[in-house]
């Protein structure tokens, strides 16, 4: 079925069957592989993406039901040059990427976050990654990366900041 | 070839035509978060999702007098930021906060966590205490269910196939009622219920209890309140030594329902623990509270 909707801010149409998911969708018919397949239950955030704004796993979201909706990817985050934006190389800075499996679903979640608080609390920073599992870092480095990041767009207001 | 098809209703009539054409199974779609997680382990069982999530109706919180509606397809994320449930409900919020993560919270809505009916379902206890009213929906008419007896058994319910779970509707619990729902899990987030409890109570102007609704999770089959608990506390000056008789009560009532199991060695210290607990928070300090 047709399926038109917004993807990383450009409007997107594709012919893929009713029976898949958003996270099968954006992997196998748009070749955007930073959204990554590990559970598909729902469990650890792996398959992040921005859904109308929000926090979602993909792997949950029928691909059909985005029809008309606004979908950000990992792929739809960074500077307007290209590379990667303050959150992003805060991760690099702080140590948050080892592996790096979990990351874009981190800075997705790190993203929803930011977008409705501007200056959130270390709790509420790890509660909103509550649902991204990282078997690496131990999260302190993850946590920190996102708030360093919002103190440094607090002080500056960042351009791509999304406001609520 | 896909093996399940997909279609979006655009109103409450259209998702009741959609769920009854004939020869073709369909069952409704609203967040997806049990769907998609139930057919990676059975075998399909529909021809066809029919999506409720974008009718303006299933996804509105309202107050009316004395009574609260709120639609199927409202999302936890949306209720725990809805100020009618949090003034007249906060149990009920404080459970939707421990469902899954944040992004979970965003999908999954009251319909599907009660029609789903899992034992361990974070909604259901706050639901059974407020007495809420499930509304279905079909072709032969409107029908109220409370949750209660909604609910016959794990992933069991009384909905029939083309019936659509619209609302739920309770009357505002007395004014000066506390309230508090606790969950024991291995984590604070993404764990499902070992355990839990929802309890809502009220004392009169002389300090005897006079309102009381207890009901836990995952202890029993389905949840539902347990009478003999609250009558333990009902007319009574709430105390300590009170407090603990109905936990005791409790424990001995989920052993009656269930039997000795392997679990219940674990279960019968635990739900005297979160029974006092919250029957504490409510009768001895401020309520409102969680964990």
């Amino acid at each position: 079925m047709l399926i038109n909707f917004i993807l990383n801010h450009n409007p997107v149409s594709v012919d893929a069957p009713a029976d898949i998911t958003l996270l099968a969708l954006l992997r196998d018919h748009f070749k955007l592989t930073g959204t990554k397949e590990a559970c598909e239950v729902g469990e650890c955030g792996a398959c992040s993406v921005l859904l109308d704004g929000e926090l979602a796993n993909s792997c949950l979201v029928a691909a059909p039901s985005v029809m008309g909706r606004d979908v950000v990817t990992i792929e739809g985050i960074h500077a307007e040059d290209g590379g990667p934006n303050d959150l992003q190389r805060n991760f690099i800075e702080k140590g948050a990427v080892q592996c790096g499996f979990c990351i874009p679903g981190m800075v997705i979640a790190g993203e929803a976050l930011l977008a409705i608080k501007s200056e959130p609390s270390r709790l509420e920073i790890r509660e909103a990654l509550a649902g991204n599992l990282c078997r690496c870092t131990g999260y302190m480095q993850i946590v920190d990366a996102i708030e360093t990041t919002a103190k440094g767009r607090a002080e500056k207001p960042h351009p791509e900041k999304r406001e609520n | 070839m896909a093996k399940y098809d997909y279609v979006l209703a655009k109103s409450l009539d259209h998702a009741v035509e959609l769920l009854n054409e004939s020869g073709i199974r369909s069952i409704p779609l609203a967040g997806g978060t049990d769907i998609y997680v139930a057919i990676r382990v059975n075998p399909v069982w529909f021809d066809r999702l029919v999506d409720i999530r974008r009718i303006p109706e299933l996804n509105k919180v309202s107050l009316d007098k004395d009574q609260v509606k709120f639609g199927a397809a409202v999302t936890f994320s949306h209720a725990i930021k809805n100020p009618i449930l949090l003034k007249v409900a906060p149990f009920l919020v404080e459970a939707c906060k421990t469902i899954g993560g944040p992004a979970v919270r965003n999908c999954g809505t009251f319909g599907g966590n009660v029609s789903n009916a899992a034992a361990c379902a974070d909604s259901l206890p706050s639901l059974v205490c407020l007495e809420a009213v499930a509304h279905l929906c079909s072709p032969k008419g409107q029908r109220q269910v409370k949750v209660e007896n909604l609910v016959k058994g794990p992933h069991e319910t009384q909905i029939e196939t083309g019936e659509l779970l619209t609302h739920f509707t309770f009357q505002v619990p007395p004014k000066n009622a506390k309230s508090c729902f606790i969950k024991i899990g291995r984590r604070k987030a993404q764990s499902i219920s070992r355990l839990s409890i929802a309890v809502i109570g009220a004392v009169n102007p002389a300090g005897m209890v006079d309102y009381i609704r207890v009901c836990p999770g995952a202890a029993v089959a389905t949840p539902v309140r347990f009478p003999q608990v609250e009558a333990v506390l009902l007319g009574k000056k709430p105390n300590k030594e009170s407090i603990t008789a109905a936990s005791e009560q409790l424990v001995a009532d989920m052993i009656q329902s269930t039997g000795r199991r392997w679990s219940t060695e674990y279960k019968e210290i635990t739900l005297k623990a979160i029974a006092e607990r919250s029957l504490t928070k409510i009768f001895l300090e401020d309520g409102h509270h969680v964990n």
